[in-house]
C-alpha cells in the first residue's frame, strides 16, 4: 500500500504544472476561441476561411503531434535556417500548444453557443439602433456565455487530461513525474495507478462543479428559453466531439 | 412621412413582396391585415431593413433609408415583435435603459427616470427590477413597447404584437397601443385583431400574395370591401 501512496504523492507533485498549463491554456483558449468563433460566423470569407482552416487543422491532428512540432520541430526548422533558437523552457511551447489546441475546440463551443441565442435577440438589439458589434457585446455574447459555461467547464476538465501528452516532450507534469519515478524504481503499476489517482483528484471534483453549475443554470432560466435543452445538447455534443468527456 | 416606392423582396427564388408603393403620413395609424404568407411582416421588416429589400426605395422625411446609415434611422423607429424578444439576462429596467444609454449616450440616471415613467404608462412600474422570465406574455409585450418608446422614436412598427399572447392578455397590450395611437404616434401595425384595426386605424391595408390589394378607412374596408380577395379574407376572419 505504501508504494501506491508514494506513487500518488510523487505524481501529485506534478499537479501545479498540470493545473497551471491547463488554466493558462483554457484562459487563452477562450480569448482565442471567441475571436475564431466570431471570424467563423462572419460573412467575409477573408475572416471565415482562415478561422475554418485553423479549426480543421487543430481538430484533425493529435495534440501529441502538435506538441512535437512546437517543442522540437520549430526550433529545428529555425536552426536549419541559421537562426539560433531554443526554447528557454519546454513549458513555453507546452502552453502555446495547449492554448492553440484549446482555442480551436472552444471556438466550436462558442460558435454553437452564439448560434443557440435566439435570432430575435439580434433583431431586437439592432432595431433599437445598436450596431452589430454593440449587439454582440451587450446582448448576444453574455447570453451565449451562460449557455456554454458548462461546456467550457468540460473543456477545462478535458484539457487537464490532455496535458498528459506534454510528458512526451519533457514537461515535468503529473504524467512525467510518474514516468520518472517508474524509471527509477521499476514500480510500474503503483507509479501509473498513482498518476491515475492524481488526475482523478483534479478532474472529478471539477466535473462535479460543472454539473452543479449546469443544474443551477437550468433552474435559473427554465421558463424564458424553452429551446434551451436542445441548444444545450448541441453544445454538449460539440464539446464531446473531443474524446472522452468526464 | 414614410414613402415606399417599388418595394420588392425575394428570399431565394421566392418573391414575397412583388412591388409595394405606399405613403404613410406623420401621425397616421396604419393597420396591415391579410392572410399568412401575404408579405405583411416582410413589408414591415423592410421598412427598418431587418430584411434588406431586393428592389425599391424607402424614404423617411425625404431621406432614403440605406443599410449604411441604418443605425441612425432605427433610432427614430421603434419595433415591437411577435415574440417580445426581451433580453433575458437583463432586468426590466435594464432592458429599457440599455439602448438610450449605449446608443444615445444618455446618463444612467436620466435613462432610468425615463424608463420608470414609461413603465408607469404601460402599468408595470412595480416590475422594474423583475427579470423577463418572471413576467406573463402580456407584461413582456408591454415592457417591449416601453423599451422601444425609450428611444423616443417618431415611428413605431408592430409585428403581430398580440399573436403570441393568451387571449386574456391581448386586451392589456392593445390598450397600451390605443393610448399610443391617440398620442399622435405614427404607427404601422401588422395584426390579426380586426376589432382593434377597425377601432384604432386611420387606414387599413389589405395585403395578399405580395401586393397591397386594397386599402381604405376601416369603415370602407371592413364595411364595403371592393376586391374579391378582400371579401373572401374578411368573410373568413370576421
Amino acid at each position: 500500500m505504501g508504494l501506491y501512496l508514494d506513487g500518488f504523492l510523487i505524481a501529485l507533485k506534478g499537479a501545479p504544472v498540470t493545473i497551471g498549463v491547463s488554466l493558462i491554456a483554457v484562459a487563452l483558449g477562450v480569448c482565442l476561441g471567441l475571436g475564431i468563433a466570431l471570424m467563423r460566423l462572419s460573412k467575409h470569407w477573408i475572416l471565415k476561411i482562415p478561422a475554418t482552416i485553423y479549426v480543421e487543422i487543430v481538430r484533425g491532428t493529435p495534440i501529441v503531434v502538435q506538441a512535437f512540432i512546437f517543442a522540437y520541430g520549430i526550433p529545428q526548422l529555425l536552426q536549419a535556417n541559421g537562426v539560433p533558437f531554443k526554447w528557454d523552457q519546454l513549458i513555453i511551447p507546452a502552453v502555446i500548444v495547449c492554448s492553440l489546441n484549446s482555442g480551436a475546440y472552444v471556438a466550436e463551443v462558442i460558435r454553437s453557443g452564439l448560434q443557440a441565442v435566439d435570432k430575435g435577440q439580434m433583431e431586437a438589439a439592432r432595431s433599437l439602433g445598436m450596431s452589430y458589434t454593440m449587439s454582440m457585446r451587450l446582448i448576444i455574447i453574455p447570453q451565449a456565455f451562460r449557455i456554454i459555461l458548462p461546456a467550457l467547464g468540460n473543456e477545462f476538465v478535458t484539457l487537464i487530461k490532455e496535458t498528459s501528452v506534454l510528458s512526451f516532450v519533457g514537461v515535468v507534469e503529473i504524467m512525467r513525474k510518474g514516468t520518472l519515478w517508474n524509471a527509477a524504481t521499476f514500480e510500474t503499476f503503483p507509479a501509473y495507478i498513482g498518476v491515475a489517482c492524481a488526475y482523478m483528484v483534479l478532474t472529478i471534483p471539477l466535473s462535479r462543479l460543472v454539473n452543479y453549475v449546469e443544474r443551477r443554470m437550468a433552474v435559473d432560466k427554465k421558463d424564458d428559453a424553452p429551446k434551451l435543452p436542445i441548444d444545450k445538447s448541441e453544445v454538449a455534443a460539440e464539446a464531446s466531439l473531443r474524446k472522452g468527456m468526464v | 412621412m414614410i414613402e415606399v416606392k417599388g418595394l420588392k423582396k425575394s428570399f431565394g427564388d421566392n418573391l414575397v413582396l412583388k412591388g409595394i408603393d405606399e405613403i404613410i403620413n406623420d401621425g397616421e395609424v396604419v393597420c396591415v391585415i391579410g392572410p399568412s404568407g401575404s408579405g405583411k411582416s416582410t413589408f414591415l421588416r423592410c421598412i427598418n431593413m431587418l430584411e434588406e429589400p431586393t428592389a425599391g426605395t424607402i424614404h423617411i422625411d425625404g431621406v432614403q433609408v440605406t443599410i449604411e446609415h441604418i443605425n441612425e434611422t432605427r433610432k427614430n423607429m421603434g419595433m415591437v415583435f411577435q415574440n417580445f424578444n426581451l433580453f433575458p439576462h437583463m432586468s426590466v429596467l435594464e432592458n429599457i435603459t440599455v439602448a438610450p444609454i449605449k446608443v444615445l449616450g444618455m446618463k444612467c440616471h436620466d435613462a432610468e427616470v425615463r424608463a420608470k415613467d414609461l413603465l408607469k404608462k404601460v402599468g408595470l412600474e412595480e416590475k422594474a427590477e423583475a427579470f423577463p422570465s418572471s413576467l406573463s406574455g402580456g407584461q413582456k409585450q408591454r415592457v417591449a413597447i416601453a423599451r422601444a418608446l425609450a428611444m423616443e422614436p417618431k415611428i413605431m412598427l408592430f409585428d403581430e404584437p398580440t399573436s403570441a399572447l393568451d387571449p386574456e392578455m391581448v386586451g392589456e397590450v392593445l390598450d397600451v397601443m390605443k393610448a399610443l395611437a391617440h398620442s399622435g404616434m405614427t404607427m404601422i401595425i401588422v395584426t390579426h385583431e380586426m376589432g382593434f384595426a377597425r377601432e384604432v386605424a386611420d387606414r387599413v391595408l389589405f395585403m395578399d400574395d405580395g401586393y397591397i390589394v386594397e386599402q381604405g378607412s376601416p369603415e370602407e374596408l371592413f364595411g364595403n370591401p371592393k376586391e374579391v380577395r378582400t371579401q373572401a379574407f374578411l368573410s373568413k376572419v370576421l
